[in-house]
């Protein structure tokens, strides 16, 4: 088993979860997204971003609109659609159930 | 210094050098490459290169203006290699419900290849090794192939000559990626005809979804929009296939008359000329030798025919390798330079016309008697002697070209050639009481002067045996003095109450003889012919039908003979 590989697989699974819940704050194109993510260095590189982003597009979670930009090109802006909403609130309980689980089961001092 | 393109990222134009492109292209590729599969590749690009565009902008100022390698680099590592991210793609792939049709219309990448000349792997222009790096082969082999056939007339030269004008350069990094784009083989072009098959298939889909969806009249308009649209592609995608069908027979065409051209030009190649159904083969220099003026070099007559008929072959396989290789650089200079030489060539065939035209503007000619012993008896018996036995026999083994026009003919013997003419025989009434034979000899030059020396030079011999004249059935022509119209005219005068006889062969030399009973000529053969104050009378022409058996005229008498030679 490669311990990176292992690493990134763990990583993966919660990247769609992190983005909903940065979107659900507010619209914001994949800089500010990519920023964020770094800062909390959840993300090492930014094209791993995009094909999420597409996915979540496709699969009807996000949608976006062009903004244009004082430098470079215009933005994808990016906001929650209501079934992204109600999926990001399923991932949210999920998710605190499987921080209590994995939390008992890998505290030590049990 | 280092040399910059002009490139389009995402809508903004960033200068940037030529290394740092060539990596940036290259990384875009392979991306796309790990994407290809996936659904939703062109945005996904898209985006990639908006954020590309975006942080390359942040790393150019006023005073900075270049993209350079460094700022490719940091960008690459902000983004990631493409086989850390490529985990996700592959995740996409089977996630998403519509993949299927997704992956089987969706976009996939084909750096097609195109032909440029390979600067970095040369022995004269590049031209082999850019040829095979487009088949994918070694360039070794086509080397050797050029080798050969420049030995050909020159022709390897020639054709090497014309793909180092027709093919590019690469001179970009952009055209030297291009010019090992996609592999083009068997599988690709299966590929490629089968992703043209999908998007059939696609657009048919659109198509009836757009017929059976409940929409209104709106809506059957743009599908009638897209029928359209589609049937112009199709009628787009034939035409481009018919013209490159229609650029590889143009080229196959031009290379093949291009070789004619050298063979009839440089090599012992001939030229053919239909006479009555036999063909008559020459050389080129066989004609300029027996045409052309003395002081016209045939030079003239090779390059310019090498120039007015070789730059229209030139340009019609130039033409056609544009086409099949879709060339879109243009090389002005060669264009007008062609344009400029056929004209030389044009100037030099009318220099070469009028100079030969030059040579027959005058007409001269003499009139001489020939010394004709009197026969015993009062008749004359005429034959014709016609090519030395042996002769004749060589020239229909070894020159089965003989060149007929007009009334002379050109005749090739090993490497000797030379020209002669037929006389023609007229019989007309003599005032005095003897037989009395005359020949009008003629010819064309530049001046009377030239004409009149030139018809001096012209040969003709009879034979005399006692009552017998044997006339030779062709006269020689002076080598020197080329073909100019050169002409014998005999005439035999013959006194009232004298009768001659014709032989049968004869009839390859009498021309339109007047006689009492108008007999055309090849029936006054065989025939004794008296003349008489109204002219020539036939004297045995009684009981014609049964009177063929006359082959040979009567043995004349055989006394010492004598020759003349005029």
């Amino acid at each position: 088993m490669n311990i990176e590989n292992s690493k990134a697989q763990m990583k993966k699974g919660i990247l769609e979860f992190c983005i909903l819940s940065i979107l659900s704050n507010g619209d914001h194109y994949p800089s500010e997204i990519i920023n964020k993510m770094k800062d909390a260095k959840l993300l090492v590189v930014e094209g791993t971003l995009y094909p999420l982003l597409m996915r979540l597009k496709n699969d009807g979670l996000l949608s976006y609109r062009w903004e244009e930009s004082a430098s470079g090109p215009p933005r994808k802006y990016y906001k929650l659609t209501p079934q992204g909403e109600q999926f990001l609130k399923e991932l949210e309980v999920t998710w605190a159930e499987l921080v209590e689980a994995v939390n008992k089961t890998t505290r030590k001092d049990q | 210094m280092k040399k910059t393109i002009t490139m389009n990222l995402s809508g903004i134009i960033f200068h940037i050098e030529e290394d740092a492109f060539e990596k940036l292209s290259h990384y875009l590729q392979t991306i796309k490459g790990y994407f290809k599969n996936a659904e939703g590749c062109d945005e996904i690009m898209n985006d990639i290169e908006s954020r590309i565009a975006e942080m390359l902008h942040s790393k150019v100022s006023t005073v900075k203006q270049a993209v350079v390698m460094a700022d490719v680099e940091s960008v690459i590592a902000v983004m990631g290699k493409p086989e850390e991210f490529a985990g996700d793609s592959a995740d996409t792939k089977d996630s998403s419900q519509n993949k299927q049709q997704e992956d089987a219309t969706g976009y996939t990448y084909t750096g097609r290849r195109r032909i440029f000349r390979d600067p970095d792997d040369k022995i004269v222009g590049g031209v082999c090794s850019g040829i095979a790096n487009y088949f994918d082969f070694d360039p070794i082999w086509l080397r050797a192939a050029f080798a050969i056939a420049f030995f050909a007339f020159g022709t390897g030269l020639l054709l090497y000559i014309v793909l180092l004008i027709i093919i590019p350069k690469a001179k970009t990094t952009a055209e030297k990626l291009e010019m090992r784009g996609e592999k083009v083989d068997v599988n690709n072009i299966g590929k490629a005809v089968n992703e043209e098959f999908q998007e059939f298939r696609k657009k048919m889909n659109d198509l009836g979804k757009e017929m059976q969806s409940p929409e209104n009249k709106e809506r059957m308009r743009s599908g009638a929009q897209k029928g359209a649209d589609f049937l112009k592609e199709i009628l787009y995608r034939i035409f481009k296939g018919v013209a490159k069908a229609v650029s590889f027979l143009l080229i196959l065409v031009g290379v093949v008359l291009m070789v004619a051209l050298l063979a009839t030009l440089f090599g012992r190649g001939v030229v053919a000329v239909s006479d009555g159904g036999n063909d008559i083969r020459l050389s080129l220099y066989e004609i300029c030798a027996v045409v052309l003026p003395d002081d016209l070099q045939i030079q003239y007559v090779i390059t310019g025919l090498l120039l007015f008929l070789g730059i229209p072959l030139l340009s019609m396989i130039y033409g056609g390798t544009r086409c099949l290789f879709d060339i879109k650089r243009k090389n002005k200079i060669v264009k007008y330079a062609g344009n400029l030489l056929w004209f030389v060539g044009l100037g030099l065939m009318v220099y070469v016309g009028i100079k030969i035209g030059a040579d027959f503007t005058e007409q001269s000619g003499n009139k001489q008697q020939l010394y004709i012993s009197q026969p015993a008896g009062n008749a004359l018996y005429l034959d014709l002697k016609e090519m030395p036995k042996d002769d004749e026999r060589k020239i229909d083994r070894h020159y089965s070209h003989n060149f007929y026009r007009g009334d002379w003919a050109l005749i090739s013997k090993g490497d000797n050639t030379f020209s002669i003419g037929y006389p023609r025989l007229d019989i007309v009434q003599s005032q005095a009481d003897t037989f009395e034979l005359f020949v009008i000899k003629t010819a064309q030059g530049f001046d009377k002067k030239d004409a009149a020396n030139r018809a001096k030079n012209i040969e003709y011999k009879i034979v005399q045996t006692d009552s017998l004249i044997e006339f030779n059935n062709y006269f020689d022509i002076h080598a020197a003095d080329k073909i100019r119209a050169q002409d014998v005219k005999l005439v035999l005068k013959v006194p009232v109450g004298k009768t001659v006889f014709l032989s049968k062969r004869m009839e390859g030399i009498i021309y339109d003889i007047d006689n009492v009973t108008e007999t055309l000529d090849s029936d006054m053969v065989n025939r004794r012919w008296k003349m008489t104050q109204k002219g020539l009378e036939c004297v045995d022409c009684q009981g014609l039908d049964e009177a063929i058996h006359l082959s040979h005229p009567p043995p004349p008498p055989v006394p010492p003979s004598h020759e003349h030679n005029y």
